[in-house]
């Protein structure tokens, strides 16, 4: 692990330039650019807060329900667009992985890392809905912010990876995770608060790391509070998974060129 | 001594059985199976084996050449060398800075300008940003492509591609470099150009592997060779002993096959296949450039593995970017040829070759009676050969042909006295 930490590091350069070409491509075609980054969870919030303020009213105290979804759903849009990319990335590079050798793991972690970007520009949408909707600012946000991040990074690479190398030997992945996704998405507290999941079930609700992240994220940015033990509980999970993942990847990464 | 590389024992098995992997063809695979009751005939995983038991070494300096067949394990041991694969068993020992060629235009981004391509490519070779800003202006100098650097590479030619491609690969000084035929692709002068850097680096200790179906290459560049057949070594030596053992077999193999009539046709070379096409002047220069005035032959040699009857065929000219200058046909030419069991030469004379300076080759194709299907499942093609003209350099501008000319010029004359042009038609000199 420590030797393939090294190793990315070495090749930053190429991380990089492999980043810049992912964002570049992506952005070429597109009217919109990178207001997309906006657009999409701007999107959703619209759609859910109509539906739950309107037709199926959700609890969500004191805070008004567009910055109670959007909270989660910016680091969610982080999560699945990434594996999406990240699942396709090593696929639709065959024709480089199967001609040149460079680290492997470079192509789903770049995919990551653009869609990182996206994720910082919908994040200062936040700061901005923060204000508007006159939420106070918690300190310790801070040092908290980049920590859950930090934890929601380690988890999308060890799901990530595991899913790109996969995805080599069987194409089911790609529509495997899409519906995996679409579960997930309900299973996380997205549209609801935690609250509503009854009190019997939240051990085994806790043990979806995203439940535990996305809590997280709302306890400092909104609640102004520190985060619960189950931010440790997902960190914990976080890393088996992590763990995991790249153990797969590196097991099958040299079968990547023989598959024709 | 130094090793830079070390193949001991190396064996690699492919499989072709992986195919078969969707749930619904497994099931159906089995209800079939069931069906007819026969066990025994499971999903058979067929392996091949790339490469069996390859032993070699290669020294600071050396140059090795592979040479052997399509599908005889060169582009294996390349991809092996490269690390893009693993060895099913045997060891393989690489000690060194690692730079591949192996196929054209890998490691480039077809939306990304030539530019943004060096660095991308350079960092996948494995340099720091820094490294490759250093030997930017030498890549590109190289590269001869200053003009085009903020092109995306997409719209460079193949040739455009293969000079970008070796440039970045031999101007950041590895110490192993791999390169597999693409200098095909190049013009005659690049590839002058490639020797030179290559002999270069083989001066400064750099170890090459080097592929290529040109002999001529081969034996300008390498040291030595290894002739590999069917994944196995089956001789190694000096570059001009292992082409002539490999054209000796070359040879064999077609004239045992001209005598066989069991084995008269095979889909390896189809019914006839073209072993040779060369390209004759009357007069040449001295360094062996053809001259555009003068007539030129096109010899097509080839063997016919069964009475084929009545084929046309068809000759390319092209010019070393790639652009083809005339295609020259015996059924536009209404030239009757009618081929039998065995060899012969078909001939083409250009009277004159009417050619500008430049590097070109010829391709030959034989097609069957209504001149629609080729018949030969290789193109037969000649060396390059070179084109001295009047202009000794081109440019984009200068066309493709110099046919014969003859200048004349007839002013219209002022009418005498006021100085005006007069009304008059011109007086049109009789062309003879």
């Amino acid at each position: 692990m420590l030797i393939q930490a090294r190793q990315l590091y070495q090749s930053r350069d190429l991380l990089s330039s492999w980043t810049g070409r992912n964002i570049r491509a992506r952005y070429q075609q597109s009217a919109l650019g990178w207001l997309w980054a906006i657009f999409q969870p701007a999107a959703q919030v619209a759609i859910f807060s109509i539906i739950f303020t309107r037709i199926v009213p959700v609890d969500t105290g004191d805070i008004p329900y567009p910055v109670f979804s959007y909270v989660a759903i910016v680091p969610w849009t982080l999560l699945a667009s990434s594996l999406t990319d990240m699942s396709q990335s090593i696929v639709t590079n065959m024709g480089l992985v199967t001609k040149i050798y460079f680290p492997r793991e470079i192509l789903p972690v770049a995919a990551m890392l653009a869609r990182l970007m996206d994720f910082g520009i919908a994040l200062g949408l936040l700061f901005i809905l923060m204000v508007i909707f006159r939420v106070p600012f918690f300190p310790p946000a801070l040092i908290f912010l980049p920590l859950i991040l930090i934890i929601q990074l380690f988890l999308i690479v060890g799901i990530g990876l595991g899913m790109s190398a996969a995805n080599v030997f069987f194409r089911d992945v790609q529509s495997l995770l899409a519906l995996g996704l679409q579960l997930w998405f309900y299973a996380s507290p997205i549209i609801y608060p935690i609250s509503m999941v009854p009190e019997r079930l939240r051990s085994l609700y806790f043990l979806n790391p995203m439940a535990g992240i996305l809590e997280s994220y709302r306890d400092i940015l909104i609640y102004q509070r520190l985060p619960g033990p189950y931010l440790i509980q997902s960190a914990v999970i976080t890393m088996i998974i992590f763990v995991i993942g790249t153990w797969f990847f590196k097991r099958v990464e040299f079968r990547f060129a023989d598959i024709i | 001594m130094k090793t830079h590389v070390k193949f001991e024992n190396v064996t690699k098995q492919y499989n072709l059985g992986l195919t078969r992997t969707s749930l619904p063809s497994i099931i159906s695979g089995w209800l079939q199976r069931s069906l007819r009751q026969d066990a025994s005939s499971g999903v058979q995983s067929r392996s091949f084996l790339a490469l069996e038991d390859v032993n070699f070494e290669l020294r600071p300096g050396e140059s090795l050449a592979l040479v052997g067949a399509n599908g005889a394990g060169k582009t294996t041991i390349l991809k092996l060398l490269a690390n893009i694969t693993k060895p099913t068993s045997g060891s393989i020992y690489m000690d060194g800075h690692l730079s591949a060629l192996i196929e054209l235009g890998a490691g480039f981004h077809p939306d990304l300008t030539g530019r943004e391509n060096i660095f991308l490519n350079g960092t996948i070779l494995g340099l720091s940003r820094k490294q490759i800003a250093s030997q930017f202006d030498e890549i590109v100098d190289f590269s001869e492509l200053e003009q085009f650097i903020d092109t995306p590479v997409k719209r460079y030619s193949s040739g455009m591609t293969v000079r970008l491609g070796f440039a970045v690969a031999s101007c950041i000084n590895p110490e192993i470099l791999l390169v597999d035929e693409v200098l095909a692709v190049g013009d005659a002068a690049f590839q002058q150009k490639c020797m030179h850097r290559i002999r270069d680096l083989i001066g400064k200790g750099t170890s090459i592997i080097f592929v290529s179906h040109n002999f001529y290459l081969i034996q300008a560049v390498c040291n030595r060779a290894l002739y590999l057949e069917k994944g196995k070594v089956k001789n190694q030596g000096s570059p001009k002993e292992i082409i002539a053992l490999y054209e000796q077999d070359l040879h064999q193999k077609r004239t045992a096959k001209l005598e066989n009539l069991a084995h008269a046709s095979d889909d390896e070379t189809g019914d006839v296949e073209i072993t040779r096409v060369d390209v004759y002047g009357t007069q040449s220069t001295e360094s062996g450039s053809l001259v555009n005035n003068q007539p030129v032959q096109i010899q097509i040699h080839y063997n016919a593995y069964k009475p084929l009857g009545k084929v046309h065929v068809s000759v390319f000219i092209r010019r070393s970017d790639g652009l083809t200058c005339c295609m020259l046909r015996t059924k536009l030419d209404n030239f009757e040829l009618s081929l039998d069991r065995g060899q012969g030469t078909v001939s083409l004379y250009l009277e004159p070759l009417q050619l500008i300076t430049g590097t070109y080759y010829a391709e030959a194709w034989f097609l069957n009676e209504s001149d629609s299907i080729g018949i030969v499942t290789r193109a037969g093609r000649s060396d390059w050969f070179s084109v001295k003209g009047s202009v000794l350099s081109y440019t984009d501008d200068s066309g493709v042909f110099e046919p014969h000319t003859r200048w004349s010029h007839q002013p219209y004359l002022p009418s005498s006295g006021n100085g005006t042009f007069a009304e008059t038609q011109p007086v049109m000199t009789q062309l003879t």
